[in-house]
């Protein structure tokens, strides 16, 4: 059997996710002898346009050519996955639309200007159809093992759906919403072996929300706890913002700013 | 010859592009810039919690994500005025140089080492490069896990804060490292000596070293300024260097008194080399490493002198080295400013914030190593394109020669704003 043509893709975002295909240090030229990689622009100069079976991509859009890239890509792939919460969220480069207000636009640079009339930047999910979504930011080295492992059996892969509390409770951490820190662990998929708050450090939420997430609860929750309704929305924002938002859309919460 | 523009530099961190135009076997145009997506980092934090800094610039990129996250913390502490203790400093030395083993590992083998070898790519080498890869991956490896042991997660840290770390390593951790290192003194030494045997090409840059420098340490984090042979504080950076814009590139560009300045491991060596661990120097003056030395393609072998110096620093750190239980440092959170600089693989990076009372971020500037790198690199293609044009050389060759070049930099374009479309007009 012909090993599978795959290509790994950046568009906007920190390359992170695709070092965290390679800094599976033990596996990865395993990874490689099994399949066939046609590009992988971060360490190959190679250039391929020809059909894929696979095609990872890491990046949020933000311009007209990681616009292009991504359909481009979709048109050659059988199976396109969306490689971390950038790709799958919007993640980071997104944030800049909840802060408009903030940005200096590089009034001397055209091409800044050309970016600010393409829109607000959006998760690769927006653009194109995808199979899979690996979300994390970063996304977990042993997730993105298991997902290759299993795509290349023929397996369907799963995404966790549980809260991050769930794992959180397994590692038998102590809570973080009981020191006050905006965790927001109730209200997002796990997966992530709960890294974060096991580390000490409250979820930002880079999986994005669990189906039967309750906004009512978690507002009332950090309003007796005194924190301020605006900075527990902005840190919601920080990576699924994007996914959040549209849930707050007609609510109370909505123009929280 | 005309033009050329090269497109999409491949084989390093981000995108990046370069125009040059030549008339009459004269270059008269050489522009170098990212394009990379904008994430416009600081106007992110504006408005946003102080603790979010770290959590957002560790982002910028993902190989260098501990250099930026632990100076967002220390420009933090340096606001607040926390004072960090010896176990902190330590731990957070541990997680820089950590860092730097993987990038600098990466970085020689996957990215600089197949220009030299004549392969395409790394992948390409590995059939008949088994064992090195194999080496290869085996420093990224400790490096990695040295990362995780300190930071709680292979990047984008999670224990580091303010104050100390909210979860601190294991000593077992710890002391599996120390037996792990000593076990890698081959793969350290041979990395050295295959780097050391490159033919690189002879080039003079018409720079300055540009480093952190300390009385009794070689640059990690920490420390005062050094350039040429002034010194000077962090806190006086913006006194000493200066952002300006070029319309072509997607990133500004960095200079000192008008003129370019080189970061990276080649000016810390230069500039902090009695500094180097005995075996570095040694190494050094085995294979008759001087400095000054202005060669940029060197960057590569002051890498991997360096591997050998942060490989025998942390054996020895880690040979006295006891973790004992520690609260963080109890601080107040209020009206403030604060800089910090930090030695990320490829140079000193900068981050300043300015906090208000109720601790939310007024402004943030960061200026990544790339940033101040650029300059330096697009002044050394200007001079190594003249010279390859006035031997004669053929514009594929000089293509692979300029890209050999700017990879010998490490540079790294997601921070800087992505890497080399040439255009030749």
């Amino acid at each position: 059997m012909a090993k599978p043509k795959v290509g790994f893709y950046d568009i906007t975002g920190c390359q992170g996710c695709l070092l965290s295909v390679i800094f599976n240090e033990d596996e990865i030229l395993d990874i490689i002898n099994a399949v066939d990689i046609k590009e992988f622009r971060f360490i190959m100069g190679e250039k391929y346009d020809g059909p894929l079976d696979i095609a990872f991509i890491e990046g949020a859009v933000v311009s007209k050519e990681d616009l292009e890239m991504v359909k481009r890509l979709r048109e050659r792939s059988k199976v396109v996955v969306a490689l971390g919460t950038c790709a799958c969220h919007g993640n980071i480069p997104s944030l800049r639309s909840f802060n408009e207000k903030n940005i200096e636009y590089l009034k001397y640079d055209k091409k800044n200007e050309k970016q600010k009339d393409f829109g607000e930047p959006s998760p690769i999910i927006k653009h194109i159809n995808v199979e899979y979504c690996v979300s994390g930011c970063p996304p977990d080295r042993e997730e993105v093992k298991r997902f290759i492992k299993e795509i290349l059996l023929g397996k369907t892969f799963y995404n966790y759906q549980d809260p991050v509390c769930r794992e959180c409770k397994l590692n038998e951490n102590g809570c973080l919403l009981d020191h006050d820190k905006i965790c927001l662990g109730p209200l997002i998929k796990g997966g992530c072996r709960a890294v974060c708050p096991t580390s000490g450090l409250e979820c930002y939420g880079c999986r994005g929300l669990i189906d039967d997430a309750s906004f009512e609860d978690y507002f009332k929750l950090m309003k007796e706890k005194g924190i301020d309704p605006v900075m527990v929305k902005k840190h919601m924002e920080t990576f699924a913002g994007i996914e959040i938002n549209e849930k707050l859309k007609g609510t109370k919460w909505e123009k929280l700013h | 010859m005309g033009k050329i523009t090269l497109n999409h530099i491949t084989k390093i961190e981000g995108h990046a592009r370069l125009d040059l135009e030549v008339d009459k076997g004269k270059l008269i145009r050489c522009e170098l810039g990212s394009v990379e997506g904008s994430r416009y980092f600081q106007g992110l934090l504006k408005g946003r919690a102080w603790n979010d800094a770290p959590e957002i610039t560790s982002r910028i990129c993902g190989i260098c994500s501990s250099a930026h996250g632990v100076v967002s913390v220390m420009a933090l502490e340096n606001a607040f005025g926390v004072k960090a203790s010896e176990q902190t400093i330590t731990l957070r030395e541990l997680q820089t140089i950590g860092e730097r083993i993987r990038s600098h590992a990466a970085h020689l083998y996957f990215l600089a080492l197949p220009d030299y070898l004549g392969y395409e790519s790394a992948i390409q080498m590995a059939p008949k490069f088994g064992k090195e890869i194999k080496r290869a991956l085996r420093l990224i490896k400790i490096g990695n896990d040295m990362v995780t042991a300190v930071s709680g997660r292979v990047m984008h840290q999670l224990s580091t804060t303010v104050g100390g770390f909210t979860k601190l390593p294991k000593q077992e951790e710890l002391d599996d490292f120390r037996k792990r290192l000593t076990d890698a003194k081959e793969d350290v030494f041979e990395t050295a000596k295959l780097i050391a045997s490159l033919d690189f090409p002879s080039l003079d840059s018409d720079t300055q070293f540009f480093s952190l420098n300390r009385k009794k340490k070689y640059a990690v984090s920490y420390g005062d300024v050094k350039v040429g042979d002034e010194i000077f504080k962090q806190k006086d950076y913006l006194d000493v260097i200066e952002e300006y814009h070029e319309p072509h590139s997607n990133c500004n560009f960095v200079v000192k008194e008008g003129k370019s300045y080189y970061v990276g491991a080649l000016a810390r060596v230069n500039n902090n080399f009695d500094l180097l661990s005995d075996k570095a120097k040694n190494f050094c003056k085995e294979i008759g490493f001087n400095v000054p030395c202005f060669n940029p393609f060197k960057n590569n072998l002051a890498q991997a002198v360096e591997l050998i110096h942060y490989w025998e620093d942390t054996i020895n750190i880690l040979n006295d080295f006891k973790v004992r239980p520690e609260d963080i440092a109890k601080f107040k959170v209020k009206e403030s400013h604060g800089i910090a600089g930090n030695e990320a693989p490829r140079g000193v990076v900068w981050h300043e914030y300015k906090i208000d009372d109720k601790g939310k971020i007024k402004f943030a500037n960061v200026i990544a190593p790339t940033t101040q790198m650029l300059r330096n690199i697009q002044d050394d293609i200007a001079k190594y394109v003249q010279i390859m044009l006035d031997s004669g050389k053929k514009k594929e060759e000089m293509v692979l020669e300029i890209e050999k070049l700017i990879r010998s930099y490490d540079p790294c374009f997601s921070c800087a704003t992505h890497f080399l479309k040439v255009r030749w007009h």
